[in-house]
């Protein structure tokens, strides 16, 4: 089951009915959401539903354990003592919890590996291969457990006293499969809350749902088999067009499936009265890859940012000061996160570097604006703003071959056919009604960030509900007619 | 260091660092909203973080390193106040 699957059609209704009629009260709400949750995933991995409700029961159990040994009014002995009774359970509880997922996820990456190198050195080696199911969301439930531990380690949030809500918190039915990742500051307040029903939520969250699912069914799922996975299967039967072809198509395709099913999750929160974290603001409109990653999975990097990044750069170690190669370290994390592969790794190195790279020109850049204020309205200028994008989205473009390709020869592959060195081959279908209106529909969201978009969406706005209503009425139909229902794949549902 | 001493030095990092001259203009009200206004960024906000312990030879507490304590000039000047007094008492 997903949010974009046809028993959606009959699950949502089901929980949102029983969860509004049933009693105001937040254990009947968290229970419904729970019950709904356990089901979903249920759908999805149901003998290791068990594993999910462990791992929530551990971090909750320290996060407690936590709450009860505070630093505040004790004696400064009591203190020291405490403190390193709190590290050692945090150190215990995001242990098991990387635990469970090194074990489920990159087992396998790292014994081969490690197989690999033995093997090189002429030391070959044959030890049993663990292929272990991957369990539903477990990247994106461990960051949710992990960065619960560590606001609670230093006290910066308090321990969840309720476990329903805490459960419901951590596997949310609509954020399991592809996020965004809950923060607990901002996301176990509403689970401890009443959620009362408003019409602007309700209105918001079909909105939000309808242009989610309209990314992720009609454009995403347009773009995957007509441009993309021809030109990744055989990079080298195309010609350069193609070969480029099929990479902006990647690139439409990776946006509008995971901004899609976010905003869809988004949508599905809201009508149950709970507001989940934006995840994608405009990525593509980026002038630099700082701000690129600022506004692509901001759950994910704020994530990063806040638990790698900012320890890492502020504290007592080498590190500290020296963005640039925190920068590679936690970019090498995001890579081996979205997925136990060398060609994942490949691309979280390349964008550290990038990144490296984009912080010593500013550096740089700073000189000469210290020196001369004219450096300043240089860099506000339109051709340099202009040059800024299209480095930036040039990079973040080419470093999707990595990213996409199931391995280094066919990236390596892809790079010699957009050079001219495939066969020439061209794509076997055009573009056709569908796929002119999926890539309109792609443009018209980023031309939306403008004046004449944020015109036209005011203005649609104010036209009486009615009209609107039909508006939408129409749309869905639209989408009834020209998504095929059952045959949408989640490329980050397997991260 | 007194707060009128410490405020200008932050508005001479600021104005070194990321608005060369600009930084009084940048940040309007000192309870205005750094983030909001544009006057740092994340990555800045780090920066900040670890320009003042040097600066003023303090460890700060990841628990206090939030927006509630860094957003704005008033929040950073209250919050170097307080953990100056509580190391003096």
């Amino acid at each position: 089951m997903s949010l974009a699957g046809l028993e959606m059609v009959f699950f949502l209704p089901a929980v949102l009915l029983l969860y509004w009629a049933g009693p105001r009260h937040r254990h009947w709400q968290n229970g419904v959401l729970a019950v709904a949750s356990a089901l979903f995933y249920f759908t999805w991995s149901p003998r290791l539903l068990g594993l999910l409700a462990a791992a929530i029961g551990v971090s909750f159990g320290a996060g407690r354990w936590l709450q009860v040994l505070p630093l505040e009014g004790v004696s400064q002995e009591e203190a020291t003592v405490r403190r390193r009774r709190r590290r050692w359970i945090v150190t215990g509880a995001v242990l098991a919890e990387v635990g469970i997922l090194g074990v489920f996820k990159y087992a396998g990456f790292f014994t081969n590996s490690l197989a690999a190198i033995l093997d090189a050195l002429g030391l070959p080696v044959s030890w049993p291969v663990l292929h272990l199911a991957l369990p539903l969301g477990i990247s994106y439930t461990t960051l949710i457990q992990v960065g619960y531990l560590l606001e609670v380690y230093w006290e910066r949030t308090p321990a969840c006293r309720d476990p329903l809500a805490y459960g419901v918190f951590v596997a949310f039915f609509p954020q399991l499969i592809a996020g965004p990742i809950a923060r607990a500051r901002e996301q176990l307040p509403q689970y401890l809350e009443v959620r009362r029903p408003t019409p602007e939520a309700v209105a918001t969250g079909s909105r939000e749902f309808l242009l989610g699912f309209t990314l992720k069914a009609f454009v995403a799922d347009w773009a995957a088999p007509h441009l993309v996975d021809p030109v990744f299967q055989s990079p080298l039967a195309f010609g350069a067009a193609a070969a480029w072809a099929g990479l902006l198509g990647y690139a439409v395709q990776l946006f509008s499936d995971f901004a899609g099913y976010s905003l869809m999750a988004l949508g599905v929160g809201r009508l149950f009265g709970v507001v989940l974290p934006v995840n994608f603001r405009h990525p593509y409109l980026s002038k630099s890859l700082a701000e690129f990653w600022r506004r692509w999975h901001i759950s994910l990097n704020t994530w990063l940012f806040d638990y790698l990044f900012a320890p890492l750069t502020t504290g007592r170690s080498w590190f500290r000061g020296k963005a640039g190669p925190a920068f590679v370290v936690v970019f090498l994390v995001s890579g081996l996160w979205h997925g136990p592969t060398w060609t994942y790794v490949l691309w979280g190195g390349l964008h550290g570097v990038a990144l490296w790279v984009h912080h010593a020109w500013d550096e740089t850049y700073k000189g000469l604006c210290r020196r001369d204020r004219a450096w300043v309205a240089r860099r506000r200028s339109s051709s340099y703003l202009l040059a800024s994008w299209v480095l930036t989205q040039g990079f973040f473009l080419l470093t999707l071959i990595p990213f996409r390709a199931p391995n280094l020869g066919v990236a390596a592959d892809l790079v010699r056919a957009m050079a001219g060195g495939g066969s020439g081959g061209t794509l076997p279908e055009g573009l056709g009604f569908q796929g002119a209106a999926a890539l309109a529909f792609f443009v018209a969201w980023h031309v939306a960030e403008f004046r004449p978009g944020a015109w036209a969406i005011g203005w649609f706005e104010r036209l009486p509900a009615p009209v609107r209503g039909v508006a939408y009425g129409l749309w869905v139909v639209f989408l009834a007619i020209y998504v095929p229902l059952g045959a949408a794949t989640f490329i980050y549902g397997q991260f | 260091m007194d707060r009128g001493a410490l405020r200008q030095r932050i508005i001479d990092w600021l104005d070194d660092q990321y608005h060369f001259g600009e930084a009084e203009q940048k940040i309007g009200d000192d309870d205005a909203s750094f983030l909001d206004r544009g006057v740092l960024d994340s990555l800045g906000f780090v920066a900040l973080i670890v320009w003042l312990e040097d600066l003023l030879h303090l460890a700060i507490d990841r628990r206090n390193i939030s927006r509630e304590n860094f957003d704005s000039m008033n929040k950073i000047l209250d919050y170097v106040e307080r953990r100056l007094a509580g190391e003096r008492s």
